[in-house]
Parts: C-alpha cells; sequence; structure tokens
C-alpha cells in the first residue's frame, strides 16, 4: 500500500514539471505557421469556394433553395387568406393570428418580421452570383445557366413581389450580402414603394432570357420519391403575367398567361393536348374534376372519390394532377420540412389554429347549381341552391368547421379520421389552370374582351360565342381579334355539323360549368366592373384558401381606387366571427384609408 | 520521507473540520426546530380534538362518540364537519338518539369528504356527505342553515359551527312510497311501474356457453329491479341530482284520467287508464328545486309539454333530500299542450313499396316563402303503380286530425296526384290531392281519425294508380299532422 502510494507522488511531480514545457513547445509551433495551417480546409464541411464545381453543384443549389422557400409554406397562407375574408380564427389561435386576422399587427408580431423572406431572397442572390462565376469560369454550359439562373431569378421575384403585397414599401436587394442585417439599412437598400417594386422586378424579370420549365431530361425535371419535380419550379410566365397584371399592362399580362395556357398545346393531339391548362374535359373523373352527381339532381350521390375534390388529394405523378396544377410542392413524411398545414387547419392531430370564416361559409351557400340534364326518362331536376365545392373545401368535423383542402392527404373523407396519425403529408398549392384562367380573363377584360372574359369563368368561349346554326365556322372563335392573345378558337361542330370542326379549345367548358354553377349574371350597366367583380367571387369559390385571396381584393380595390373593395369584406367577416364591432369597424376604417400594409419591423 | 507528516497533517485537519462541522450543528439545531416547529395550536389537533375540547359542541361530540364517528374524524383522511352546537341540538328526538342506524345516518349528515372553505364557494355546489344524502353549499349556508362560525382548521380538515341540525330526510321517492301525506292513487300507479330490466354490470359469472362462447350468469344476478318513471323521466331516487315532482290529490288524478283516456283508447278500459295515466304522470317531475315562491306559472317538461303550475292549489310541500314534492288540489294540462302535432320529414323514410332508390332524388331546395334551404325526397320515373314511402310515427294518441304536407313540384309544368294513407298502403280514408307546380306553402290534404292508440303508426305516402312518370311521382318535404279538437 505504502509503495503505490509512493508511486502515485512522484508521478505526479513529474507531470508538473512536463506541462510547462510541452504547452510552450505547442505555443512556438504554433506561432511559427499560423497562416499556412489556417489555410487548411475543414474536412468535415464544405466550404464556399467549393460548393460550385459542377452542373450537379448548381442543381444542388436550386434544390437547396427551394427547401428553404417550401420553410414559407405557412407564412404565405396566413398572410393572403387570414388577413382577407375566407379563412378566421378559431378559439385555439394566438394573439399573433388574431392580429393578423383583425389587421392590428403591432411590432412585436412575428409576422411583421420580413426577415424569412429576405433569408430567402439573400441566398436566391448568392446562388445566382455564383451562377455567374460557374459560367465565367465554365463551369456550367450556357443552356444550363440560362435554366437555372432564370429560376432562382424568378422565385426571388415572386417574393418580392408577396413582400410588396403584404409590406407595401420594402428595400429591394439584389446583392449576395454577408450580413442580412444590411437588408434594413435604409442609406445602402432604399425602401422602394409597391409600384416602383414592380417596375423593377419587370425590368428584372423580362431580361432574363430563359423563361419555360426545366426541359425534359434534365436532372431538374425527374421523378423523385414518386414526385415530378417540374412541379416543384417556379412558372416563370405566370409570374410575369401576374406582374403585368398588378402593373396595369393587360395585353402583355395575357400574353405571358396565354402562353402557359398552351402548354398542352403540341406533340399528339389526345386528351392531355385537348384539356391541359385548356379546362377542358376528358371524359375521366380523375382528369376533369368536375361537381358531378352520379344520378344528377339527387344531392345525396355527390361525387367525392374522384372529381372536384380528388384534384386535392390525388397524387403529383397522376394525369389528373399534372393537366390542373401548374405549381404544387409535396410536404412528405419521408423529407423534411414537416407539413405546417396539419398543424394551422387539423383538428385532428393538429392544432386546428384556423377555420373557414362565415363569409366564406355564405358565399358557397349564396351560389344555385344548374338543374341536371332532362333525359327521356326523367325531366330536369332543379339545382341544389348552393355551390357543392363549399362542401369539398370545408366540412365539420366532430362539430368544428375545417379547411379540407390541404388535409385530403391526411384525413380520410369518407370516415374523418387521419390515414395515419403521425404521417402528416399534404401538398402546398401555390397555382392551378383556374387561377391561370381567371387571372387571363382578368386581363382580357381590362382589355376589352369582356365576352371572352365572361365565357372562361362560366360557360367556356364556346358557351360565350354560341353557333346559332350547325354551321359553326363564324361562332365559337375569337379569331378575327387582332391581339393574338385572345385569339381562341373553340369550334365544334359536333358530329354531324359542316364543315367539321374540332378546334383546340373546343373542349373548354369555363370554370362555373365544370362546378355545375349557374352562369354568373352581368350587370349591363357596368358590363366590365362586373365581370371583375364576378371573376374575383370566382377566384374565391374555386380556389379559396389556397393563398390568392388577400392579393386578388388588393389589385382590384388598387386598380379600382377603391378601398372598399377590401375593407368591407373583411368587416364583414369580422363582423361575423365574433370579434366585437367596434374592432370589426376599427379594421374597415383602417383599410379604407388604403392602410393595407404590415408593418416592417426587421428583427 | 516526509509523506508520513502529511498524513499526520490531514488527520489533525480532517478532525478540526470534523469539530467545526459538529460545533455549526449544535448551535442551529434549536434554530432549525423552532422554524420548523407547528406554531399554530389548530394543525396539531384532529377534528374530532377539537370538537370535543369546545364546550359549545360538547353535545354533538357526545354523539359523535356515540355513532362512532369519532375514530373517522380522528383518521387522517380530510373531511369538512358541519357541527351543530348544543343550542341546536337540544330539540333533538330521543327516538334517533337511541335507534344506531338512525343516529348514524343523522351524524353522516353532517359530515362530507374534503375540505371545504366558505371562502371559496362562491357558486352553489352540491356536496356529497358521508351517509351518501348531498347538500347544497353556497358561502356561509349550507341547506337553509348558517355558518356561525367558519373555516375552523384542524389537521384533517375543516369545521363549521352551525346553529341547527340537518335532519337526513327522505328523498323524493322514499318520500312518494313511504310518506303517509301522499296521495295513493297517484302513488300506486307510480309504483306499480317496476320491472326487471336485463343488466350484467353486477351480474355473477358462472360459466360459458360451450356452442355460442356466452356467457351464464347466476340467476338472479343479471337483472336489476327499476322502475320505468327512473328510466324514462328522472330517476327521483338519485341524491346527487334535485327534482321538483307534483302528485295530484286522488280526485284529480281520477279527473285527469277521465280526461285523457278518450285520447289514448287501448283494447280495455283498464290499459286504456295505464296509458293515459303514463301520459299524465310523465309531465309531473322536473329537474332542479322549484320553492313556493319561485314556482313559475308553467314548466316545461322533459317531453316538451307545457304544465300550468298554480300557486292556489297546492295543499301541501314536502321537502325531501333531494327536492321537493308538492301535493296539489288541481293540475289540469291542456289537451292543446299534451297533445301535440306531428311533423315527418319526408327524405326520413323507413321503407318503400318496392326498392326504388335509383329513382329516388334527396334534392335540397331553397324556401322562396321561409327563405331557408330543405331537404325533400322526390321519386320519379319508378313505373309502379302506387307506389308508397313508408313513415311510422310513434305513441299516436287516438283522435282526430288534420293533415297537410309541402310537396314542391318543379321538375315538371304539369300537375300530379299523390294521397297519405294511415295504418295500410291501401288506405283510402284521405283521397288523392293534386300537387300544382311550384307550390312552396303548406297544402291542406284532409282529416283523418286515429280510432285507438298506436305505439307505432305506419303512414304511407302513395303515389298515383299508374304506371306513367309524369303522372306518378312522389314528392314531400315535410307531412304535418295537426291534433283536432273537436
Amino acid at each position: 500500500m505504502k509503495k503505490n502510494k509512493l508511486t502515485i507522488y512522484s508521478s505526479s511531480m513529474k507531470m508538473f514539471f512536463i506541462k510547462p514545457i510541452t504547452l510552450m513547445a505547442i505555443a512556438m509551433v504554433s506561432l511559427a505557421s499560423c497562416s499556412k495551417i489556417l489555410d487548411v480546409k475543414p474536412e468535415d464541411e464544405l466550404d464556399e469556394s467549393d460548393m460550385y464545381r459542377t452542373v450537379y453543384d448548381a442543381d444542388a443549389a436550386v434544390i437547396g433553395i427551394y427547401g428553404k422557400f417550401v420553410g414559407l409554406a405557412e407564412r404565405y397562407v396566413l398572410l393572403n387568406e387570414l388577413r382577407a375574408d375566407m379563412l378566421d380564427c378559431t378559439l385555439n389561435a394566438d394573439e399573433n393570428l388574431r392580429q393578423l386576422s383583425s389587421h392590428t399587427v403591432t411590432e412585436g408580431n412575428p409576422y411583421a418580421n420580413p426577415r424569412p423572406f429576405y433569408e430567402v431572397i439573400i441566398n436566391c442572390n448568392d446562388v445566382l452570383k455564383h451562377f455567374k462565376i460557374m459560367r465565367d469560369q465554365n463551369k456550367l454550359k450556357d443552356a444550363e445557366f440560362q435554366q437555372r439562373y432564370a429560376d432562382v431569378a424568378f422565385l426571388c421575384s415572386f417574393l418580392y413581389l408577396q413582400l410588396g403585397i403584404h409590406y407595401g414599401e420594402v428595400p429591394y436587394v439584389t446583392d449576395a450580402l454577408e450580413n442580412i442585417n444590411d437588408v434594413n439599412d435604409a442609406s445602402k437598400f432604399p425602401r422602394l414603394s409597391f409600384n416602383t417594386l414592380i417596375d423593377s422586378l419587370i425590368s428584372f424579370s423580362t431580361s432574363v432570357t430563359y423563361k419555360d420549365e426545366y426541359p425534359t431530361g434534365t436532372n431538374l425535371n425527374v421523378t423523385v420519391d414518386g414526385y415530378p419535380t417540374n412541379k416543384w419550379f417556379i412558372n416563370k410566365k405566370v409570374l410575369l403575367g401576374d406582374l403585368y397584371l398588378w402593373k396595369g399592362n393587360y395585353v402583355e399580362a395575357a400574353k405571358w398567361y396565354r402562353a402557359v395556357m398552351e402548354t398542352g398545346t403540341v406533340g399528339t393531339v389526345n386528351g392531355s393536348y385537348y384539356s391541359m391548362y385548356k379546362l377542358g374535359w376528358d371524359s375521366n373523373g380523375d382528369i376533369d374534376h368536375y361537381i358531378t352527381y352520379s344520378r344528377g339532381g339527387d344531392v345525396s350521390t355527390l361525387v367525392t372519390t374522384s372529381q372536384w375534390r380528388i384534384m386535392f388529394e390525388q397524387t403529383m405523378s397522376s394525369e389528373g394532377f399534372r393537366r390542373e396544377w401548374v405549381w404544387a410542392i409535396p410536404f412528405d413524411d419521408n423529407f423534411k420540412p414537416e407539413n405546417p398545414f396539419v398543424k394551422l387547419f387539423s383538428p385532428i392531430g393538429g392544432s386546428y389554429l384556423v377555420q373557414p370564416s362565415q363569409t366564406a361559409i355564405d358565399m358557397w351557400n349564396n351560389e344555385q347549381q344548374k338543374p341536371s340534364a332532362a333525359t327521356n326518362t326523367v325531366p330536369a331536376i332543379p339545382g341544389a341552391p348552393y355551390d357543392a365545392r363549399g362542401q369539398l373545401s370545408w366540412k365539420f368535423i366532430n362539430g368544428q368547421p375545417v379547411v379540407m383542402k390541404y388535409l385530403y392527404n391526411y384525413i380520410n373523407n369518407s370516415t374523418n379520421l387521419p390515414l395515419n396519425v403521425l404521417q402528416k403529408e399534404s401538398k402546398w398549392f401555390l397555382f392551378r389552370q383556374t387561377h391561370l384562367h381567371l387571372r387571363f380573363a382578368e386581363a382580357a377584360n381590362r382589355a376589352g374582351r369582356s365576352r371572352l372574359a365572361w365565357g372562361l369563368f362560366n360557360s367556356g368561349i364556346g358557351g360565350a360565342f354560341p353557333a346559332p346554326t350547325s354551321n359553326v365556322t363564324e361562332y365559337q372563335n375569337t379569331l378575327k381579334d387582332p391581339e393574338p392573345a385572345f385569339q381562341f378558337d373553340a369550334r365544334n361542330s359536333g358530329n354531324s355539323g359542316v364543315p367539321y370542326y374540332r378546334a383546340d379549345w373546343y373542349r373548354n367548358i369555363g370554370i362555373r360549368s365544370r362546378a355545375n354553377i349557374v352562369d354568373y349574371l352581368v350587370n349591363s350597366a357596368d358590363s366590365i366592373g362586373s365581370i371583375e367583380t364576378g371573376l374575383i367571387n370566382e377566384s374565391a369559390l374555386e380556389d379559396g384558401f389556397e393563398g390568392t385571396r388577400w392579393p386578388d381584393l388588393l389589385r382590384v380595390a388598387m386598380r379600382r381606387n377603391d378601398p372598399s373593395f377590401i375593407a368591407d369584406k373583411v368587416y364583414n367577416k369580422l363582423k361575423n366571427s365574433g370579434v366585437s364591432s367596434g374592432a370589426a369597424s376599427e379594421a374597415r376604417r383602417k383599410l379604407m384609408n388604403k392602410d393595407w400594409y404590415l408593418p416592417f419591423v426587421w428583427k | 520521507m516526509n509523506y508520513k507528516k502529511d498524513i499526520m497533517r490531514k488527520r489533525v485537519y480532517t478532525i478540526l473540520f470534523a469539530g467545526a462541522l459538529a460545533s455549526i450543528g449544535l448551535t442551529g439545531c434549536k434554530k432549525w426546530d423552532d422554524h420548523n416547529a407547528i406554531t399554530d395550536d389548530s394543525l396539531t389537533s384532529t377534528l374530532f380534538d377539537k370538537i370535543s375540547t369546545d364546550t359549545s359542541l360538547s353535545r354533538f361530540a357526545e354523539l359523535l362518540s356515540k355513532s362512532g364517528y369519532d375514530k373517522l374524524l380522528a383518521s387522517s383522511k380530510t373531511y369538512t364537519v358541519y357541527a351543530p352546537d348544543n343550542a341546536a341540538l337540544a330539540g333533538l328526538d330521543a327516538a334517533i338518539v337511541n335507534d344506531t342506524a338512525k343516529l348514524n345516518k343523522f351524524i353522516g349528515n353532517h359530515i362530507c369528504n374534503q375540505a371545504y372553505l366558505t371562502s371559496t364557494t362562491s357558486a352553489t355546489q352540491r356536496i356529497a356527505m358521508v351517509n351518501g344524502k348531498y347538500h347544497n353549499i353556497f358561502g356561509t349556508t349550507i341547506e337553509n342553515v348558517d355558518i356561525k362560525r367558519a373555516d375552523l382548521r384542524a389537521k384533517n380538515g375543516v369545521l363549521q359551527v352551525i346553529n341547527k341540525m340537518l335532519p337526513a330526510l327522505n328523498n323524493s321517492w322514499e318520500t312518494l312510497s313511504t310518506n303517509s301525506a301522499i296521495p295513493s292513487a297517484q302513488k300506486n300507479y307510480l309504483l306499480s311501474l317496476f320491472m326487471n330490466v336485463y343488466d350484467t354490470s353486477n351480474a355473477i359469472q358462472t360459466g360459458v356457453n360451450p356452442t355460442t362462447g356466452a356467457p351464464i350468469y347466476q340467476a338472479g344476478t343479471d337483472s336489476v329491479m327499476t322502475n320505468r318513471f327512473w328510466r324514462n323521466v328522472y330517476n327521483l331516487n338519485d341524491e346527487s341530482k334535485q327534482y321538483t315532482l307534483f302528485v295530484l290529490v286522488d280526485t284529480a288524478w281520477n279527473s285527469e284520467t277521465k280526461k285523457f283516456s278518450p285520447y289514448f283508447t287501448s283494447v280495455d278500459s283498464i290499459s286504456t287508464a295505464s296509458i293515459a295515466q303514463w301520459h299524465i304522470v310523465k309531465d309531473f317531475a322536473f329537474e332542479g328545486v322549484y320553492t313556493q315562491a319561485d314556482l313559475p306559472d308553467t314548466l316545461l317538461s322533459k317531453s316538451n309539454v307545457k304544465v300550468p303550475i298554480d300557486r292556489s292549489s297546492i295543499v301541501q310541500s314536502i321537502t325531501t333530500s333531494n327536492g321537493i314534492v308538492y301535493i296539489m288540489n288541481k293540475m289540469a294540462v291542456p289537451l292543446a299542450n299534451k297533445l301535440q302535432q306531428f311533423v315527418i320529414q319526408g327524405e326520413n323514410y323507413s321503407g318503400t313499396s318496392v326498392d326504388k332508390r335509383s329513382n329516388t332524388y334527396f334534392r335540397d331546395r331553397y324556401d322562396t316563402l321561409t327563405k331557408r334551404d330543405f331537404r325533400d325526397v322526390l321519386v320519379y320515373g319508378h313505373g309502379v303503380s302506387s307506389f308508397a314511402i313508408n313513415y311510422r310515427i310513434s305513441d299516436v294518441p287516438s283522435m282526430s286530425y288534420k293533415a297537410y304536407w309541402v310537396a314542391l313540384n318543379d321538375f315538371q309544368t304539369a300537375s300530379f296526384t299523390q294521397k297519405l294513407a294511415f295504418g295500410v298502403p291501401t288506405s283510402t280514408a284521405l283521397a288523392y290531392t293534386t300537387v300544382s307546380p311550384n307550390i312552396y306553402s303548406e297544402v291542406y290534404i284532409g282529416e283523418v281519425k286515429v280510432d285507438s292508440f298506436k305505439n307505432t303508426l305506419n303512414v304511407y305516402l302513395v303515389g298515383a294508380a299508374n304506371t306513367t312518370a309524369a303522372t306518378n311521382p312522389l314528392v314531400c318535404d315535410y307531412i304535418r299532422l295537426e291534433p283536432y279538437f273537436k
């Protein structure tokens, strides 16, 4: 025992002498070789200079940008819907959401902070900078560069448009900033008014030469985990159409929208040719997306296992999805980020923070369906006094009104129970053919093509220009329009008509027809204003909760210089939602003063 | 080799340190005791200690000891004791004191589980006492008794001193069946409603049926004795709730029976009276306590009948442990209140004469008169002569009714006919009625007489006696049968 203790003591004494020597040695070595040692690149992290070497790195950067962009899904839906009149807070909603809904957002509210948008924007700018370097160093072929550069550039512009819509005056930053807080430095980046911002975005976007989707066969247009990636990326022509529509350049806007409407008009003449983005029928419930009853006249036979509802549930790889949706991004259990929509909307497995407003419910209830078609055995039975799209956009689950569009991949529509409680799958719905047609019609209407606009959202082009005889040559078309963007050929001679026609647009049926709703009645005293109001109303009925309501209202209010267009609708929502009448009036007063924007509070 | 010195030094330090610690501990001991000591005397004694040392509660303490509840109050569970003082107990009936069962019931009526402070009962609370009864407490009152000295704390609960005793009353059902003041006719009727009902919640399983796998229960344990009134109206035996019950004196009971008997005619006079009496008595109990002062002039019964209450007709009122029983010399419910209309929704049918689901249309329509949406049923092109939709209504009094329907013919311009049939679809009591286009209002169909009381009555909507689609459709929003008093 004693010996052991002795050894311990002596060894510790040795240590005492070694330590200072070692330390000194280390210090000397490090002093002498400081610069060279630190220049060694880390082995477990990717250095910025090594990030962009091949086209695959460029692809990874694009995917990375979109990965970050998906994080804005929740914010996108809340800002665009909760601030408008169709989405309302539930009892579970916190103060921040209530402020958003009642237009009383204070400085401490996280939704007043535009930083999440700028984080993606600055990333976009950084990627764009490096893409240029890659092209200059011949690491990217020119075509590869053009495709990827354009995609990121347009996504960046899309974000700026969103910022403008919600914050009004915003700094327009196109540099790749080292420090993101420079965004808030007014000396470096003065804030542009919304109108100037749109001008800047138009001039930047039009300067980008490539405006198509990624070509088939490129690495970014493939199928991953059953998801065709081409629907993930922004449609550049749609954004250009939007920018021109906001600007009030209606012919330009129509041109760009029209280009997208003709996406399917290529190759073999088949169902896709006639129906993709054309709102055309294809005699297939998974593709047509009608509101229909398996026996017309019997409301208990509303088709829910295919047709209109299924577009929100069907897989992204299905043909019906491909022909309907222009832009949608999946939330899958197998990859990040987590789906925010179950949390927002679902009372089962989620927090149920928002619900359809009474105003939205009333909008669907104030429509009238078409009578059933008379047959040899049954006369026409009058249609139900509501729009069945409402029943498929929201429903009562355990007595609570629930927005269903985002939940059909999570909650089984027939049982109202989750398919799998923990697998919270969904899609972020950004844009589809009905948005496209409604906005094209909005532009066409303002460009003096009111009848064409009316046809697109009611009973189709053919329905707007009906033929009195079986010779349809001079009807069912707008080919005499001097502007090519407005020239449509929807001629359909039927089987017996002479001459025989099956024109490109002959299957176009119109949005309200597809939803089995009677035509919108136009007030002839102000047909342009009346059709425009009808178009915005239709957008609510068809595309409600899909994140376009606030921009739709704002765009028209600004165009007409009529703040009541937006203020009265928000007032009605608040009045019906249990907010005090004083608070509802206060929101109305604020919006009537054109105080439409969130405070810009950088944090 | 100086490590030995080192060790020595260490030992010295250790001893010194230990000594220092010990001295701190010694000097601090007293202070900690002071800090932790129970200085509030009330927390050192149990509820029973507290009661027995209080001279004004000596009588109650005596009774506690006699009943054995003293041990309960000396235990470690938490109680609230509402202790009547000696003056309050002076009038206690010797019969209670001398009967152990009665005494236990009486004393148990003053003790409840859990601690209830007067300061925290700002809303009326109904609390369970250890004898199974309940009392309402609110602030410094329990039932109608004031708490004179409130919230006296003890180790195992709270003591409230009251200046009146809380007698253990019978509940409403016990009162009904045992109180001699209760008139016999209605009481006998209610007591005749006892029946044995299959209920396995307390059954003893003795085996398993080898063929079906169903459990076999010991005879007599698989059922419970219950009363139809408890099951279909209110269980007046339930101490946790409170009820108001009205009992008619025999003459009034008999005259009401006589008044309603024509509407419940059955195979013989005994059955008729029995059915009539059930329909009288089912509207005589109400949830909640209505004291004489706050009895409204009309009460709405569980089966939605408006019952007029005339306070001047009260003969006697008996307070019970779960409510109040009024003996009335008159309580005449008007015929129109008791015999109500039937509204049959067209789309809620129970069958059709032939399966024609593929010709049946459930429609949502907008009523231009009521400005509301409604759902109706249309059967078109069924190709069946005299096609019939069957509805069932239950508990139908024997009397005349005026029949109406809303039948919206908005699907063709031609009129067609349909009719109502009662009992069997071939009944011709009511003639075919024309359904003209676009009539949203009620249409009078005719008068129908139901001869005897029906537990279930079949009502048929019958189409025209031909197979032509345009002339034999059936359409119906609702059918309404309005009682008709001649």
